[in-house]
């Protein structure tokens, strides 16, 4: 699966990265502590999260993720949106819950591995 | 003699990875004593290398410089941590460093992380992860604290990152907070309205600066006190013994 097909799925509003939408996505991880994701996060996963400040972006980076969700309606920084836009990291947002985008991504076959 | 002072308990150096390297112990001193700020506490993230330059560079000068530290605890709360003397400071130093994720800073992603001595010479570069969180809790931290005769501020409780009232949605009442700060988006007087978790804990402002130009446009907190100590900080956040936050 693709970003972009997320995307579609969650119709869900790209606000940067949309560049890197054709990048795979291996996987899926959700945590609102970064430390969590530093540790625990894999290359090419999808993240979603309800932080909306700009270490998102270095995290993601760091570790080389598909995407990054930020969900529950949160409203990321500008700062947030530029790095991003900066490190061609696509970046989503939506209404839906964590656990909403969670379940729907799994159905979809996005494994938590 | 009773007087008031102005104090930033809240200010980065070029430790950390976020901060300007304009923010040099020397460079933060100098426009201290310019703007009549008294009293500045250097709260670097997870790190305290940079506060011996500070007090190296404040001889001579009006300025006090307090030792502390931003903590970042493993619910992502910051925690601004202060100590009257340098050597409590080490003392919690080595606690944290016992604390340590293990990681080790990305520059490129995270930013520099600068040691240098009160004329502004690189002396090291840090290189362990600073902007992430301590393996230990916000009641261990505390506690830690509070043993080795320092005190807890709740760091900007009015932003949406890294806060105590966002990471836990509650202020917890026994883990003997000094005070909240209220960072410079949220006017001190509406923040008891807008964040009523807060309850009756002081609340002072600072810069949280990352730059000089954050430091010289605040905010500041003043406190009426009898000398630029953390003590007599204490006993103003108490209003105690005629002592008193003035203005946030």
């Amino acid at each position: 699966m693709i970003v972009q097909e997320v995307v579609d799925l969650l119709q869900a509003e790209v606000v940067a990265g949309i560049g890197k939408c054709d990048n795979e996505i291996s996987g899926g991880y959700a945590s609102d502590l970064l430390s969590y994701v530093m540790g625990q996060g894999k290359t090419g996963n999808i993240w979603v999260t309800m932080q909306g400040h700009q270490n998102i972006v270095a995290v993601a980076s760091l570790l080389g993720l598909s995407a990054i969700v930020i969900a529950g309606d949160v409203k990321p920084e500008k700062e947030t949106i530029s790095k991003a836009e900066s490190e061609e990291i696509p970046l989503l947002i939506t209404t839906l819950s964590v656990f909403a985008v969670s379940g729907l991504l799994y159905e979809k076959g996005v494994s938590g591995a | 003699m009773m007087r008031q002072f102005v104090a930033d308990l809240h200010v980065h150096s070029v430790l950390s990875p976020c901060a300007a390297v304009e923010m040099t112990p020397r460079n933060i001193v100098w426009h201290a004593a310019k703007h009549g700020i008294d009293i500045v506490a250097i709260t670097d993230h997870n790190a305290c290398d940079n506060v011996v330059a500070a007090f190296e560079a404040a001889k001579g000068t009006n300025v006090v410089i307090l030792p502390g530290m931003e903590v970042e605890t493993e619910e992502e709360v910051h925690m601004i941590v202060l100590f009257e003397k340098m050597r409590q400071l080490k003392v919690w130093e080595q606690f944290v460093k016992l604390h340590m994720s293990g990681r080790l800073n990305d520059e490129k992603r995270f930013g520099p992380q600068f040691i240098v001595d009160a004329e502004d010479e690189l002396i090291g570069i840090k290189p362990e992860m600073l902007l992430t969180s301590l393996r230990v809790n916000l009641a261990e931290v505390c506690e830690k604290v509070n043993c080795v005769g320092g005190i807890c501020i709740a760091s900007h409780v009015d932003r949406p990152a890294n806060s105590l009232i966002t990471q836990l949605g509650f202020i917890p009442p026994d883990v003997g907070l000094a005070a909240v700060e209220v960072s410079r988006l949220t006017n001190p007087s509406e923040a008891i309205k807008r964040f009523p978790a807060i309850g009756n804990l002081p609340i002072v402002t600072s810069s949280d600066a990352h730059t000089i130009n954050d430091f010289l446009s605040g905010p500041r907190t003043v406190f009426y006190i009898n000398e630029p100590t953390l003590s007599e900080i204490q006993q103003a956040l108490k209003g105690k013994n005629l002592r008193k936050v003035v203005r946030q």
